[in-house]
């Protein structure tokens, strides 16, 4: 073989593209050859002093001059990152959206069919021409009296709170609440009525 | 490795500036060093690793992560150096014997930037030596000979970089390794 067909295998070799047998091959011919195995010597000392010539670092304050450049945040990005930075408020503020949101439906998706809750429904008067009911003279309620979409006229006893939600609450003079009497017009009383509630049930020690 | 900086990748891809320093943090030194190899001196060298993070930053919205973001970096430097090189210096022939006054250019116009501490001490005899080989090379020669026996890549990677076959590269490799052999062979 001609030592100029031997220059290209030894490129090969150094490619680390060679199998054994013409490694074998390559090393015979070099035993024998000065002028291939001084190539060979030459090429691996240049490869040699380019890969010496790896040692040398960019300037401390690159990675902060090449920020300074960037174009300015966006809005969308500032607010996302801020976000990310505070988990516990962006629960705390998705917790208290989903709340209101909730509420407000609440509110918003009732019906207006006088709607009544106690605990002793067959002692209570319901006029139904009037949208009133009425806790009868000498009648005593347990629990509290919950009215919608209609007012409430007490002239007995009511042991619990009385709310008339879209409604009013009239006492008469005979008469005795012994929770709280509540008139639900508006949609901040809802919320703040509902908020309370749910207070309440956290905390049933509290009176 | 490549975990860490395909969630780098997205996060900055969001517009997260921290997640873009660390990419910068990691990269700079390589990119630097692509770019001194191949334009030969240090001002020039920062103004290209600058923009090259600048481009990444500006493109990231165009970047795919099923490729490695190595590659994509390593192409946009290797572009700008080719790009810049154009502009401000004449190429050299692979074939080109250096005249004598041409050495002394390169020496004196190295000398005359300035240089930090660090680099006097780096720079030595041998290094500027290799730059010299390395400065007559073709820029097309160059650029892969860098990024083969300096940023340490496979075939294949400077293939992807480039986006020549593979058997080019090795020809490229050939050539260069031929030429900074007739270079460096007299020391």
């Amino acid at each position: 073989m001609e030592c100029r067909d031997m220059i290209s295998l030894i490129h090969e070799y150094l490619d680390g593209d060679t199998d054994e047998l013409t490694n074998q091959h390559l090393q015979t011919h070099m035993k024998t050859c000065v002028s291939c195995r001084q190539h060979m010597h030459e090429l691996q000392r240049a490869i040699a002093f380019v890969q010496s010539a790896s040692h040398i670092h960019v300037s401390s304050d690159f990675t902060a001059r090449v920020l300074a450049q960037l174009p300015a945040p966006t809005k969308k990005n500032l607010f996302s990152s801020w976000l990310r930075n505070h988990p516990f408020l962006t629960a705390a503020a998705v917790f208290f959206f989903l709340m209101t949101g909730s509420l407000c439906a609440n509110w918003f998706d009732r019906d207006n069919i006088l709607q009544v809750s106690s605990s002793n429904m067959d002692k209570l008067k319901i006029d139904r021409e009037r949208n009133v009911v009425v806790v009868p003279a000498g009648i005593s309620i347990d629990g509290d009296l919950v009215v919608r979409n209609g007012n409430v006229e007490v002239q007995g006893e009511v042991h619990g709170n009385v709310v008339a939600i879209e409604g009013k609450v009239f006492v008469a003079s005979t008469a005795q609440v012994v929770g709280n009497t509540e008139s639900i017009e508006a949609i901040f009383d809802w919320i703040w009525y509902e908020v309370k509630n749910i207070g309440n049930d956290l905390l049933p020690a509290l009176p | 490795m490549d975990f860490v900086e395909k969630r780098l990748t997205q996060r900055a891809k969001r517009g997260d500036r921290e997640a873009f320093a660390e990419l910068i943090e990691i990269y700079k030194d390589k990119i630097f060093q692509l770019a001194y190899r191949m334009v030969g001196n240090r001002q020039d060298a920062e103004d290209i690793a600058q923009e090259t993070f600048l481009r990444v930053y500006a493109n990231l919205h165009s970047y795919d992560d099923s490729y490695k973001f190595s590659t994509w970096i390593y192409r946009i430097a290797t572009n700008l150096c080719i790009d810049r090189g154009r502009k401000k210096r004449p190429d050299f022939s692979l074939d080109e014997e250096t005249e004598p006054g041409q050495g002394m250019d390169w020496y004196s116009r190295l000398s005359s930037s300035e240089r930090t501490p660090e680099e006097k001490v780096v720079t030595q005899e041998l290094q500027e030596t290799v730059q010299d080989a390395l400065s007559h090379l073709q820029p097309k020669y160059r650029s892969i000979m860098i990024l083969r026996y300096i940023e340490d890549l496979s075939l294949q990677e400077i293939s992807d970089i480039v986006k020549l076959p593979i058997t080019t590269i090795k020809t490229r490799i050939h050539r260069g390794r031929e030429a900074l052999r007739s270079k460096l062979r007299l020391m």
